[in-house]
C-alpha cells in the first residue's frame, strides 16, 4: 500500500473509463456543484491552497501561475493538458486517458470554468493509440451529455475541446513547443518573457498543465484545497502517479502519496529488482533527472524534497530501475542518441551540443575513446546549463553529469580497455 | 485531398476561429490515413484551404517524425530502442525481425509488405520491449509473440 | 523612460525597448548574429547573453540571460564585458564554430563575416573537437541568383523571417530539425520570384548565402563601396556600389573588369529604404555595362567634338520653334545647367527614358514604384511632362528638336525637324541624328537625384569618364554661347 490515493481510487475493469461508471462513481458532481455555487476565482483559491506542484516535471505551483490569468480581460484564454509524455521511463499520464478520462475531462471543464476558458485542448503525442481512442471516445460521451458546447448543465458557461494530435516530437512535450504545435507549426519553443500565461496560445493567455495536475482539480475543489494539503507532505501536498519500468519485478503505474519510503515502494510494492537482481541505481524521475545509487536511495522519502536534496527529482515520475551489471556507458548513449534526434535545432548550445556529445559516447562505445571525451562531455552538459531556448540542453546535461559523476570509473575504463568492463550489458539474467 | 473537406470543415468547428493555422497537423494526420503518406498535391491543397503558407506545411511534414512524404510497406513495424525497452529485450527484438525480414532497420522488405524502424520512447515503458505496428502498440514482445505477429500480418494481404 | 546602466553607466530608454535596442542606441555594442533591428527576436544564436542584476542585489549575483529578448526594468545592472560574459561567448563561438567549416580560405564572405569578427574577438582559438564535422549540400541553389551552403549556416533564421516579415513571400524555411536542420525554399518557386530576394545575402552574418552572379569574382577587399543611387525607379534606393580600388587593378585582368561595377548592396537610408534594395538594383552592373557611344557624329559620320557642337550651335541659331526632349535620368545639377544654358531657347518637356520591362512588377508596399526613372521629380519641377501623343508636343512649325538620353522613337519626330541628340549608349538612332554628342553616366560623376517623395539623394563618382565622352552640362554650356 503506498499511501492514500486520489486518482486510482476504483478498480481497473471492462468499462469503468465510460461515462456511466464514472457518473456512478461521483462522478461530475463536482462540476455541477462548481457551475451552480462557485465563482471562478474561488476555484483558483482552491487550487492555489492545496499547495499542488506540476506533475509534469517542473514542479511549478498550479495555483500561482493559474493566479497569474486576469479574469475579465476581454481576452480569449485557452487551457491545454500536456498529454505528451515523451519523457523516457513514463508513461502514467497515459494510465489516466486510458482508465479515467472522464476524470481529466470534469477537472478540465472546472479548469476552464476557473480560468474562463471557452476553448479547451488535450495536447496528445501522436503515437498513443488506445489512450487517444479511449479519450476520444470520452470526448463525445461528454458531449452527448452536455458537459462541452454550450450551456453545460444549463449555466452560461460554455467549452469547447480539442484533442490535438501531436505527430513524434518529444520537445512538444515542453510547454511552449506543445502550442507552437497547437499552431500548426513545427515544435519550436519559445524565449521567456513573455510567459504563456501572458502571452501564449496565438499569443492569448494560456495556461498548460499535466494531465495529471489537471486530473486532481476534481478531487481538489471535491474536498477543499486544505484538505488536499493534508495529504503528502507540506511540501508535497498529494499523490504521484509513479510509471516504474525497467529491471524491476512488477513494472506498473502506481499512485503513492508524497512521503512515502523509496527504497520500500521499489522492493515491497514493486517486488524489487528483476529476478532478484540487486539494485544498481535508479533513474527517479525520467531519463532528465540525476540517477540515484541504490545505496542514496535508501534513506529517501518520495517528494520533491528530499529527491532535490539527494541531488535529482520527482521530474515526470518515470523511474527506471537499472540492475546491478548493467552498463552506465551504453545506457548514456542511449539518452545521447534520444538527445540528439529529439533537439528541434533552434538555439545553438543544443542544437551543437547533442549531436557533440552524441559523437563522442558512440566513438568511446566504438573503442575509440580518448582520456578527455570525459571533461568534454561534462563541458558540454555545463554549457548547455541555462543557456538554451528550453530545458531540453539542460535536461541531458543533467542526465549526463549525473551518470559521470556516479560512474565516472565505467567510462574510465571503457576508454583505456576499449570495451565495457560490464561486457555492454542493458539486460539482466533471467535466473527464474 | 479535396474530397476531405467537409470532414475538415465539421473538425473545424470546435476550433476557436483564430485558430485555422492549427489545422495543419490534424488535417495531415487525416490525409495519411488515407493515402498512407502525404503527397504533393495534398500540400498544394492544403495550402490553399487553410490560406497558411506552403512553406509551413513543408516543415512541418519535415520536423515530425510520424509524417512521410512517401508510401512505404503496407505493416510499419517500429520498435522502440530507448532506456527501458533497451534494458528488457529491445536489441534482440529488433534483431529478430531483422533477421526474419531480411531489412535492416530503414528498409522496406522487397515485397512491399513490411518496413521496419527503431523509433525513440513510446510511452509504453512498463511493456517493454514494445513494438508499434502502424497504429497500434503490441507490447511485451518475445520471439514467439513476434513471430505469431509476422505470421499473422503476413497472411492479411499486401495491400491495404 | 526607464533608468539602468551599462557597465555602470547609466542609460535611458523607453520600457518597451529590450536591453539589445537600448544598448545599440546608446552606442554599447553587445555581439549577435540572429538579432536584426528590423526582423522579430527569435533569440537562438545565444551570443548576445550579458551578465544582468536587479537594482539592490549583490555584486557578482546576477545571472546570464539574451539580451535581445530582456525587457528593461528600472534600475537593472548590465554587464557587457565581464569575465562571466566572456566565457560564456567564448563556449558559444565553440558551439557556433563546432560544425562551421573552415572555409574562409575559399568563402566570399571573407573579410565582411560577423563569425571571423566575433571569432576573432571573443574566442580565437581552434576547436576542442576531435570529431567530425557534420556535413551538409555545400551549393545548393536556392535560386538562380543565390547559392546557399548548409555547412557554413548557423540557422540564425535571418533569412527565413525576411521572406515571412519584410518581403511577405514566406518562401524560406527551416526543414528537418536539430544538426539536421536546413533552410530551403518553399517547393513552389516563390523565391526565385521573390523581388526582394538578395536582401538575404546582406544579412545573413556568415558566408551561407552568397550572390551567385559575384560568386568568386573578387574578394571583398579588393572592392570600394561607392556611394551611389540606384537609378531603376523613382524611389531613389541608396545603393553602395562595388568597384575595384585603383590599388586592385590588376594589369593580367581584362581591362573591363577593373572598371565595372562588381556588385550593389543597400547603403542603409531610413529616409528612403532602410536597409533593403530590390534585386532590379543589384543588376546595375548590367545596366551601366552595355555597349557606350564614344564618337561624335554628324549624321552618322565620325567627327571631332568641336566640329559636332559647331554644327549643333549652327542648327540652333537657325531654329524657329526648337523643342526640347529632357531625359528623366538627368541629375539636379544636368538639369540645371540646362535650364541657364538653353532653357529659355527651347521649348522643353520631360521624357520617360525607361519604361517598365514586360511583367516587371510595377508597383509595391515595399520599394518598388511604378516610374522606373530615377529623376522625373527634379526634371518636373522645372519643365512639363511631354504628352502621352509625343507630336502634341512639336506644333507644326518645329525645325529642331534636341533629344536627351534615351528611350524616345526617332519615327514620332518631326520628319523635317533638324535632330541634336545627346547619349551615352551605343544605338542605332545615334546615327540618324544631324548632330550626335556622346554623354557620361552616372557612375562618372557626381550629382543628386530628386525622389518621388522629394528626397535629394547624392551619388558620387566611380569611374573616370570613357575616352570621347563628354559631360553633358559642358557640352550645354557650349552650346549655349551662341
Amino acid at each position: 500500500m503506498t499511501g492514500r490515493k486520489l486518482i486510482m481510487t476504483f478498480p481497473v475493469t471492462a468499462t469503468s473509463h465510460l461515462l456511466q461508471d464514472y457518473r456512478a462513481r461521483g462522478g461530475y458532481a463536482t462540476l455541477d456543484k462548481v457551475l451552480r455555487e462557485m465563482r471562478p476565482e474561488q476555484v483558483t483559491k482552491e487550487v492555489a491552497a492545496s499547495g499542488i506542484l506540476g506533475h509534469g516535471g517542473a514542479a511549478f505551483p498550479a495555483g500561482r501561475k493559474w493566479g497569474v490569468i486576469r479574469l475579465n480581460d476581454g481576452l480569449p484564454h485557452y487551457l491545454c493538458a500536456n498529454a505528451d509524455e515523451g519523457e523516457p521511463g513514463t508513461f502514467k499520464d497515459r494510465w489516466i486517458l486510458e482508465n479515467a478520462p472522464h476524470l481529466l475531462l470534469e477537472s478540465m471543464l472546472i479548469s476552464a470554468f476557473a480560468l474562463q476558458v471557452r476553448h479547451a485542448f488535450v495536447y496528445i503525442r501522436g503515437e498513443f493509440d488506445l489512450p487517444y481512442r479511449r479519450l476520444a471516445a470520452a470526448v463525445e460521451e461528454a458531449y452527448a451529455a452536455g458537459y462541452f458546447g454550450q450551456q453545460p448543465l444549463g449555466t452560461d458557461f460554455a467549452c469547447d475541446i480539442v484533442i490535438y494530435r501531436g505527430a513524434g516530437s518529444y520537445v512538444c512535450g515542453e510547454a511552449s513547443a506543445l502550442i507552437t504545435s497547437i499552431e500548426g507549426k513545427k515544435g519550436y519553443p519559445r524565449n521567456r518573457p513573455p510567459r504563456l500565461t501572458v502571452r501564449g496560445l496565438y499569443q492569448r493567455p494560456t495556461v498548460i498543465n499535466n494531465v495529471e495536475t489537471l486530473a486532481n482539480v476534481t478531487a481538489i475543489v471535491s474536498m477543499g484545497g486544505e484538505a488536499f494539503r493534508q495529504i503528502g507532505t507540506p511540501k508535497s501536498p498529494g499523490t504521484q502517479l509513479v510509471s516504474i519500468s525497467g529491471h524491476v519485478q512488477r513494472p506498473g503505474v502506481y499512485e503513492v502519496e508524497y512521503g512515502y519510503p523509496l527504497a520500500r515502494f521499489i522492493r515491497e510494492d514493486c517486488g524489487g529488482g528483476l529476478h532478484g537482481t540487486p539494485i544498481k541505481c535508479i533513474v527517479p524521475g525520467g531519463i532528465s533527472t540525476k540517477v540515484l545509487t541504490a545505496a542514496e536511495i535508501e534513506t529517501l522519502t518520495y517528494d520533491h524534497v528530499s529527491l532535490t536534496k539527494a541531488g535529482s527529482g520527482v521530474g515526470s515520475g518515470g523511474m527506471v530501475v537499472i540492475g546491478e551489471g548493467t552498463c552506465m556507458v551504453r545506457l548514456l548513449q542511449i539518452l545521447l542518441r534520444f538527445y540528439h534526434h529529439e533537439s528541434c535545432g533552434q538555439c545553438t548550445p543544443c542544437r551543437e551540443g547533442m549531436g557533440w556529445m552524441h559523437r563522442i559516447i558512440d566513438r568511446i562505445v566504438a573503442g575509440d575513446g580518448r582520456p578527455q571525451d570525459i571533461e568534454q562531455l561534462i563541458r558540454i552538459s555545463i554549457a548547455n546549463d541555462g543557456t538554451t531556448i528550453c530545458g531540453m540542453g539542460d535536461a541531458a546535461g543533467y542526465a549526463t553529469l549525473g551518470i559521470i559523476a556516479k560512474y565516472r570509473d565505467e567510462f574510465e575504463y571503457f576508454i583505456e580497455h576499449k570495451r565495457s568492463r560490464l561486457d555492454g550489458r542493458l539486460e539482466v539474467a533471467n535466473h527464474g | 485531398m479535396k474530397h476531405l473537406i467537409p470532414e475538415f470543415d465539421v473538425m473545424r468547428r470546435r476550433y476557436p476561429a483564430e485558430a485555422t493555422s492549427s489545422m495543419v497537423l490534424p488535417c495531415l494526420h487525416r490525409i495519411q490515413q488515407e493515402r498512407g503518406h502525404v503527397a504533393d498535391s495534398d500540400i498544394a491543397e492544403l495550402s490553399a484551404y487553410l490560406g497558411v503558407p506552403r512553406i509551413q506545411i513543408e516543415e512541418v511534414l519535415s520536423h515530425y517524425t510520424q509524417f512521410r512524404r512517401a508510401p512505404i510497406g503496407r505493416w510499419h513495424l517500429q520498435a522502440c530502442r530507448n532506456l527501458s525497452c533497451s534494458m528488457r529485450g529491445a536489441e534482440g527484438v529488433i534483431e529478430h525481425l531483422s533477421a526474419r525480414l531480411g531489412i535492416a532497420p530503414g528498409q522496406t522488405s522487397g515485397d512491399g509488405r513490411f518496413t521496419l524502424s527503431t523509433v525513440e520512447c513510446l510511452g509504453s515503458c512498463g511493456t517493454a520491449p514494445v513494438l508499434m505496428v502502424n497504429e497500434a502498440y503490441h507490447e511485451s514482445m518475445t520471439p514467439a509473440r513476434l513471430d505469431a505477429l509476422i505470421e499473422g500480418l503476413s497472411r492479411s494481404g499486401a495491400t491495404p | 523612460m526607464v533608468e539602468f546602466f551599462i557597465n555602470g553607466q547609466a542609460v535611458q530608454a523607453e520600457d518597451t525597448q529590450s536591453v539589445m535596442q537600448a544598448a545599440n542606441a546608446n552606442g554599447h555594442f553587445i555581439p549577435y548574429f540572429c538579432w536584426h533591428p528590423q526582423l522579430s527576436v527569435p533569440g537562438n544564436c545565444r551570443i548576445c547573453m550579458v551578465e544582468v542584476s536587479n537594482e539592490g542585489q549583490p555584486e557578482g549575483s546576477g545571472w546570464l540571460d539574451i539580451a535581445c529578448n530582456m525587457p528593461i526594468t528600472q534600475g537593472m545592472r548590465v554587464l557587457t564585458d565581464s569575465a562571466k560574459v566572456r566565457a560564456r561567448r567564448k563556449e558559444t563561438l565553440q558551439f557556433i564554430t563546432l560544425n562551421h567549416p573552415v572555409d574562409c580560405g575559399i568563402c566570399d564572405k571573407a573579410g565582411e563575416c560577423t563569425l571571423q569578427d566575433h571569432h576573432f574577438e571573443y574566442n580565437g582559438s581552434p576547436s576542442v573537437s576531435i570529431d567530425a564535422k557534420v556535413h551538409a549540400t555545400k551549393h545548393f541553389a536556392l535560386s538562380s541568383r543565390i547559392v546557399l551552403d548548409n555547412e557554413r549556416c548557423i540557422l540564425c533564421t535571418r533569412c527565413v523571417r525576411f521572406t515571412h516579415e519584410v518581403s511577405k513571400t514566406h518562401a524560406l524555411g527551416v526543414q528537418n530539425r536539430g544538426d539536421h536542420s536546413l533552410i530551403r525554399p518553399v517547393e513552389d518557386g516563390a523565391f526565385e520570384a521573390d523581388p526582394y530576394s538578395d536582401n538575404v545575402i546582406d544579412i545573413c552574418p556568415v558566408g551561407a548565402l552568397l550572390s551567385r552572379p559575384f560568386l568568386h569574382q573578387a574578394r571583398v577587399w579588393y572592392l570600394k563601396a561607392t556611394p551611389s543611387v540606384c537609378p531603376g525607379c523613382e524611389r531613389g534606393c541608396s545603393v553602395k556600389l562595388w568597384h575595384r580600388k585603383s590599388e586592385w587593378k590588376l594589369k593580367a585582368l581584362d581591362p573591363a573588369q577593373n572598371e565595372r561595377i562588381d556588385r550593389v548592396t543597400p547603403l542603409e537610408n531610413p529616409a528612403v529604404n532602410g536597409p533593403w534594395i530590390c534585386n532590379k538594383g543589384r543588376d546595375l552592373a548590367q545596366v551601366f555595362g552595355r555597349a557606350r557611344a564614344d564618337q561624335p557624329m554628324q549624321k552618322g559620320r565620325p567627327v571631332e567634338l568641336h566640329a559636332a557642337l559647331a554644327s549643333a550651335r549652327a542648327l540652333l541659331k537657325a531654329a524657329k520653334n526648337p523643342v526640347a526632349l529632357i531625359s528623366n535620368w538627368a541629375s539636379n545639377e544636368e538639369l540645371t545647367a540646362f535650364n541657364l544654358a538653353l532653357g529659355a531657347r527651347f521649348n522643353c518637356f520631360v521624357k520617360t527614358d525607361v519604361q517598365p520591362a514586360p511583367g516587371e512588377r510595377l508597383e509595391d508596399d515595399l520599394l518598388i514604384k511604378p516610374d522606373k526613372n530615377p529623376n522625373t521629380a527634379a526634371a518636373r519641377s522645372l519643365f512639363p511632362l511631354l504628352p502621352a501623343d509625343a507630336r502634341n508636343a512639336f506644333g507644326p512649325d518645329c525645325d529642331l528638336v534636341l533629344v536627351w538620353g534615351e528611350g524616345f522613337s526617332f519615327a514620332q519626330l518631326p520628319p523635317r525637324a533638324g535632330i541634336v541628340y545627346l547619349n551615352s549608349w551605343l544605338q542605332p538612332e545615334n546615327g540618324h541624328a544631324d548632330v550626335f554628342l556622346p554623354i557620361s553616366v552616372m557612375t562618372e560623376r557626381c550629382g543628386h537625384y530628386t525622389n518621388f517623395q522629394g528626397v535629394v539623394s547624392a551619388f558620387e563618382a566611380c569611374f573616370a569618364k570613357k575616352p570621347g565622352v563628354a559631360d553633358a552640362e559642358a557640352l550645354f554650356a557650349e552650346l549655349g554661347t551662341i
